[in-house]
């Protein structure tokens, strides 16, 4: 791999033992998972696996029937409410973008309530988080409603990096994209990876993103969790990682894969 | 001016003197307003100055676009860490634009362009609620002309939650406003030893305007802000476009209903609102004027008329449409986001009660020309 880090492995996030259950039906039983400091880890699996449950644990928005999530060596659910935004960034889904705020008020919120920058200085800051996540610095007056799909997913990304956060957490950063601006996004990450420093933990379906991007990859299936890299993952007997890894859609993501390493 | 040291805030450290200085600690979005304001004269003094930026142990991206702000003055950056160049290179190499400004218009000329635009959007909204208007009658009529494709189930439905589920509330709020209509008028009557009329004046008010004119603002701000919130939130889901790609119209399954539902459930509650004003009534006759129930029923079957019953009830109707029609249109004039649902609601429910008002100012004048 051409990301080969100089920071000695340690995990940034280290969740044991995690359990969640809904009423009768188990999600999760005992899950494991360390996220290293630096590094890009993906969450793959299939529909109803619980990824976005895990995603909701791992971010401290939903405390697990068992076990416990470490940040930075602390519980989680016991992070002052400032500490917590300088750890962690979320790109939802839907992006999240507070529907009434626009780009730039939207990115300068945790700005404004986390630190004491004079406002211009808020302002210089959430161009460059713009420029930064691939927008022009007209977006910033736009309201979210005004843009495009792939233009929410980088406005959030904006936002997600507002506090400079350690971990950045990406929740299928490139569903519902075309293929040029899924590209886009996948550099954008890697870039900000290498440049900043930040961990990125991507849950995602998409083999591409999961293969040229990720180096773990962490795959549900069973309740359980598989973390390994693509290349081993890619030998496991597991059916569903299997299946998931070899299928027709698999191909297309391997030779990407292939192309992104022989010219990178 | 040599500064042998000068004071930062905890966390981030000038130190060196002159055009040779050096930054120590961490240069992040907490520490930058306190480097910021330390270097803030020297950056401005003197020629060929050099920052240090070796002992920096931490740089995030709003440091990094600091010292990307110095480098741009002609600060040359030295003892640049091999693991800080590359968030250097990356935010140096952005072209940074200042956040584009909203455009400056003088304050009066915002005055005059809102004036402007509220006058052109009112007429712009008065064309769309006729219009909108038209369309629900017509498809109403055309419903009701082909009674096999009534959507039985989906009116009963509107029929059980607009109406029925309203029914304590608009109950309590009619024996409230017969307590304050009478309380009122025997303070008012007794002075001319009238305070029997009392009865009358109840009786007569709450069964021409004060019954139908309570419930039909209970139900703008209860049903009309429903409907427009049931059908924007439809509609900023895509629902409404699945449905007409289906080929189903929207009008049909989603308005028509709540019209027709409405217009049955309002005047069965205005009737259920006209008899609670009575027994309000009858709480205060027998309270304040010691009239006993049997003698207020006399008394009120002497007061009114058939007519005062009817011009009350006739009214309910109207209402009902008028408040269906201008939630559905709101509803269906949502656009995207969450805000706008909250916008048309409340502009459903302002507008229905404001129409509800002036109709019922019409109708008065229309009956008394009628002589009712």
């Amino acid at each position: 791999m051409s990301a080969s880090r100089k920071h000695a492995p340690e995990p940034i996030l280290s969740a044991s033992g995690i359990v969640n259950r809904f009423g009768r039906q188990e999600v999760h039983d005992k899950i494991s998972l360390d996220v290293m400091s630096g590094e890009i880890l993906g969450i793959a699996g299939g529909s109803g696996s619980g990824k976005s449950v895990l995603l909701k644990t791992l971010t401290g928005l939903r405390r697990p029937n068992a076990g416990k999530v470490l940040l930075n060596g602390k519980p989680i659910d016991e992070l002052g409410n400032a500490e917590k935004a300088s750890l962690i960034g979320v790109l939802f889904q839907q992006g999240a973008l507070f529907s009434s705020l626009s780009v730039a008020q939207n990115i300068m919120l945790p700005m404004r309530q986390h630190t004491n920058l004079p406002p211009a200085q808020q302002e210089r800051i959430a161009a460059m988080k713009l420029e930064l996540a691939g927008l022009p610095a007209e977006t910033g007056l736009k309201l979210p409603s005004q843009l495009s799909g792939g233009m929410v997913k980088r406005a959030a990304l904006a936002r997600a990096l507002a506090l400079d956060p350690r971990i950045l957490f990406l929740d299928e950063p490139t569903s519902d994209l075309d293929p040029i601006a899924a590209s886009g996004i996948d550099a954008l990450i890697q870039q900000l990876n290498q440049s900043l420093g930040i961990t990125v933990v991507i849950v995602s379906h998409d083999l591409t993103t999961l293969f040229t991007v990720c180096q773990r990859v962490a795959m549900l299936a069973d309740k359980k969790i598989t973390v390994d890299t693509v290349d081993k993952l890619m030998r496991s007997h597991q059916p569903w990682i299997h299946d998931f890894l070899h299928g027709a859609r698999a191909q297309g993501a391997m030779n990407a894969r292939k192309h992104a390493h022989g010219t990178g | 001016m040599p500064t042998p040291h000068i004071p930062t805030a905890p966390g981030i450290a000038v130190t060196g003197e002159g055009n040779q200085l050096a930054l120590e600690g961490v240069l992040d979005i907490r520490t930058l307003t306190a480097a910021e304001t330390s270097l803030k004269h020297w950056q401005r003094a003197g020629k060929s100055r050099a920052l240090d930026i070796g002992k920096l142990s931490g740089i995030d991206t709003p440091g990094a676009l600091f010292l990307c702000g110095l480098r741009g003055k002609g600060v040359e950056l030295t003892g640049i860490r091999e693991e800080h160049k590359s968030l250097l290179d990356l935010i140096c190499g952005l072209e940074l634009k200042p956040l584009a400004a909203p455009p400056k218009v003088p304050r009066w000329r915002q005055l005059v362009m809102g004036l402007g635009k509220s006058a052109d959007e009112t007429w712009h909204d008065m064309i769309d609620v006729i219009t909108f208007i038209g369309r629900v009658a017509s498809a109403t009529v055309h419903a009701l002309a082909h009674p096999r494709s009534l959507p039985l189930p989906s009116i009963s439905r509107q029929v059980a939650e607009t109406g029925i589920n309203a029914l304590p509330i608009v109950g309590i709020m009619a024996v409230m406003i017969s307590v304050v209509i009478g309380y009122q008028g025997v303070a008012q009557l007794r002075p001319y030893g009238g305070e029997d009329f009392t009865i009358n004046l109840v009786a007569v008010s709450v069964m021409r305007e004060m019954g139908v004119l309570i419930t039909a603002i209970m139900v703008a701000g209860r049903t009309g802000a429903a409907f427009a919130a049931e059908i924007g939130v439809m509609k900023s889901r895509e629902e409404i476009d699945a449905l007409e790609v289906m080929g189903l119209e929207p009008m049909k399954l989603l308005v028509v209903p709540r019209v027709i539902g409405l217009m049955i459930a309002l005047p069965l509650l205005t009737f259920f609102a006209d008899m609670m004003g009575l027994l309000g009534g009858a709480g205060i006759a027998h309270s304040l004027l010691n009239v006993s129930p049997l003698q207020y029923l006399d008394r009120v079957h002497h007061a009114l008329l058939g007519s005062d019953f009817f011009v009350g009830l006739i009214k309910a109707p109207v209402f009902a449409f008028l408040i269906a029609t201008v939630g559905c249109m709101h509803g269906l004039r949502v656009r995207g986001s969450a805000e706008s649902v909250g916008k048309e609601t409340t502009r459903a429910v302002v507008k229905a009660i404001f129409l509800v008002i002036v109709l019922d100012a019409l109708f008065s004048i229309f009956f008394e020309k009628l002589g009712w």
